[in-house]
């Protein structure tokens, strides 16, 4: 029993950790709005504004938010589909914003993109061994037979018939399309895709056919996943790790298991409250939530879920008056945490290091907390 | 048990199409009672949309037309009313919600125009009265500040916002009836949670019945009172919202269930239907949903070989039961109450072949926490 003691010796306090796949930082993306005849700028869209996440090798974030809330402009910035206003990028440890010509090619092999729409994403004058095959010239990886080969095996690995590729998109019904998508993806053997609600245009029945592919493929390739969706249930079932946007930024992000079964930033809470259950006796409370998300060119000031947050209102309520503040909010006077009016919460550990959320009163428990 | 109010009886309508006549509606039976919440849940091409279209018979004809069965409202058959007749039940008896409020609403016409058209179309008042009930519509809805919404136009709304406007539209003339196609799918989990809410506080005031046509079971679980679940242009099945989630007796609705992620599911492999909606002009033999049916498969391992026969289904040979392929099953009562259209359903052998008619309302409210707010 010699181990015991060396073990000790050896085994370092803190090994030092792997070098993520995917690094994000302080990722902004702004849309100049332009006025008048000269087409001054006269403010921006903040789509994204200030973002840091990490994806490890064969692992999956999930990043859920509600239309407007900058998760899709997240996942095309990444690819430069969308030119970044600021941050950085490090794909596997390079710095995948500096990347030029050639080299930004090569590198872009490694990183690919299935989109919502299968009927959208395929050109329909191509047969689908030309949309799954035409990648792989580019590239120069393969062509004539050897770039086939590829297409068939590529195609049998997304649960087709390698005869399909002689065929065109309008002969597939829309699950067999979103499954030549993620053919055309695999393709270059990517380390990762960045998946944009890809089941949410298809029916139900297909829905966890599609699921369980990404599933068996990430197991088999050990590719990452960037998952794009709205849907929280979905996104439950596919995620390592599980970030909620709002208004162009992370406003909670943790292991999915502990974001569920904790949420701490109000906002997750009444987003996992709102989602309807396939049950019809629920327990939990529902949090309807008041109003509709501001724009993205003017949010508000200080935490920017203020005007909707329901934990704010009761901690105002709570407090003696000494730093509540009154505020108008679509016509209305109301009392509120002057730090939640005029501060912006930064985005840090609640509880454990890899739970984090922006928020001044994460965690405090309200009516609002979903009895799960 | 009273009369339904809305009773759809045998229902069948077709299309005429270059290649022949289709029928993506057969032999379709549901009934919606006084201030009950009826969803009609099925994916695309279930014939969910077009079975609610022929109830305000607003299909064209041509290419449409109705092929057989009846439609009972409130004692008489929409069917055979004359289109003057008809004109005065739509909107007035019976209005509509759609998925899409952008494409519904007129883009070159403030909302105030539009509902002032729809009021004074239905009901016998002047102008100024017709603002006074637009506006309050829009209260109705929860919007604020309506007397300056009535001059906005439809682009310079939210979806969520559209979505309360064509609400507000659809119940200024008070109809005992609302169809509501899909009416969240295209709005945000927080919006969504807004819109049902208001929609069953509208129902709770006015005592109105609601048709819900969605693909969402969770929509489902939270507000019906009564569900049928379509496939293949048929009703499969039909139960209280307790019972069919409790319960499904569908091998389709235990597999659509099964499939579903939901938020308190753990990890594993979700359950797959596999294949997809059979094109309804190249719908399989015997019952519609056998190619892709465990439950078939699973009886036929055990089955003798008379009793079994091989199918290739996706290029994928397989054995199912010999009836499945040969008969079409039949909607019958299995279990008190509780109708299923399938030849291995429990308790289908005994089962009374009868209408679907349920005047159930769901016990237990959801409860609600409103965060009071901007609005």
């Amino acid at each position: 029993m010699t181990g015991v003691a060396s073990q000790s010796v050896e085994e370092p306090t803190a090994r030092p950790r792997e070098v993520p796949l995917l690094e994000v930082r302080d990722l902004r993306t702004w849309f100049p709005i332009r006025k008048g005849v000269l087409s001054r700028v006269a403010g921006h869209v903040k789509a994204v504004d200030g973002v840091d996440f990490d994806i490890q090798a064969g692992k999956t974030l999930g990043l859920v938010g509600e239309s407007g809330c900058g998760k899709t402009t997240v996942g095309r910035t990444i690819l430069r589909l969308i030119p970044a206003t600021g941050g950085s990028v490090r794909f596997k440890g390079e710095d995948f914003f500096a990347y030029r010509g050639e080299a930004l090619r090569k590198l872009r092999r490694q990183m690919q993109i299935v989109f919502q729409d299968p009927v959208s994403s395929l050109n329909p004058r191509m047969s689908v061994g030309r949309i799954i095959g035409e990648p792989l010239e580019v590239h120069g990886i393969a062509k004539g037979r050897e770039r086939d080969e590829r297409v068939a095996a590529v195609l049998k690995r997304v649960g087709l018939d390698p005869v399909y590729a002689a065929r065109y998109p309008h002969e597939f019904s829309g699950g067999q399309r979103q499954r030549i998508g993620i053919a055309r993806a695999l393709a270059l053997s990517p380390a990762l895709i960045i998946c944009d609600e890809p089941v949410s245009a298809l029916d139900v029945s297909i829905q966890s056919q599609i699921l369980n592919l990404l599933d068996d493929l990430q197991k088999e390739l050990n590719i990452a996943f960037l998952f794009i969706a709205h849907n929280l249930a979905v996104v439950k079932h596919i995620s390592d790790e599980v970030a909620v946007m709002y208004l162009g930024r992370i406003v909670e992000k943790a292991p999915a298991d502990d974001l569920y079964g904790n949420p701490l930033h109000p906002y997750t809470q009444s987003l996992l409250s709102a989602a309807p259950e396939p049950d019809p006796n629920p327990t939990r409370r529902r949090i309807i939530l008041a109003g509709e998300v501001p724009s993205p060119a003017n949010p508000p000031g200080g935490c920017p879920f203020h005007p909707r947050c329901g934990l704010a209102r009761k901690v105002a309520g709570e407090s003696g008056g000494g730093d509540v503040v009154e505020v108008t909010i679509a016509g209305k006077s109301e009392r509120l945490p002057s730090r939640c009016v005029h501060e912006r919460p930064p985005l840090e550990g609640k509880g454990s290091a890899d739970h984090v959320a922006a928020c001044w009163y994460a965690g405090q428990a309200w009516e609002g907390v979903p009895e799960t | 048990m009273g009369q339904p109010l809305l009773r759809i009886d045998n229902l069948s309508v077709g299309f005429r199409t270059a290649r022949g006549l289709i029928v993506p509606v057969q032999g379709v039976c549901y009934a919606i009672f006084a201030g009950q919440t009826l969803a009609v849940v099925g994916e695309s091409g279930s014939g969910k949309s077009v079975t609610a279209l022929s109830i305000l018979r607003l299909i064209p004809q041509p290419p449409g037309e109705i092929v057989g069965g009846a439609i009972h409202w409130d004692g008489r058959d929409l069917l055979g009313l004359r289109e003057s007749a008809m004109r005065k039940i739509r909107g007035r008896e019976i209005a509509m919600i759609f998925q899409e409020p952008m494409t519904s609403l007129n883009p070159v016409f403030t909302i105030g125009d539009q509902i002032v058209e729809a009021v004074r179309l239905h009901q016998a008042v002047g102008s100024r009265q017709a603002v006074d009930i637009a506006e309050s519509a829009l209260r109705d809805v929860g919007i604020a500040d309506p007397r300056r919404r009535l001059g906005e136009y439809p682009h310079q709304m939210s979806g969520g916002m559209r979505q309360r406007v064509m609400i507000a539209m659809a119940l200024s003339c008070r109809p005992r009836l609302l169809i509501a196609d899909e009416p969240t799918t295209a709005l945000d989990v927080t919006i969504q949670a807004q819109i049902l809410e208001l929609l069953q506080r509208l129902q709770r005031e006015r005592g109105m019945s609601i048709l819900l046509i969605t693909h969402d079971l969770g929509v489902v679980a939270e507000n019906a009172d009564v569900v049928a679940v379509m496939y293949a242009g048929r009703v499969v099945e039909c139960a209280r919202v307790e019972d069919l989630f409790r319960s499904p007796l569908h091998p389709y609705t235990g597999g659509l269930l099964r499939s579903v992620p939901t938020l308190r599911s753990t990890e594993g492999r979700l359950a797959t239907i596999p294949g997809s909606v059979p094109n309804p002009a190249r719908l399989p033999s015997g019952c519609p949903f056998h190619p892709r049916c465990a439950l078939t498969r699973e009886l036929a391992e055990k089955a003798g070989a008379e009793e079994a026969v091989g199918i290739t289904f996706d290029d994928e040979p397989s054995r199912v039961m010999k009836k499945c392929v040969g008969d079409d099953p039949v909607l019958r009562d299995v279990a008190g109450g509780h109708w299923a259209a399938c030849h291995f359903a429990p308790g289908h052998g005994e089962g009374e072949a009868s209408r679907p008619e349920l005047d159930h309302t769901r016990q237990v409210p959801m409860d609600m926490t409103s965060v009071e707010g901007a609005s």
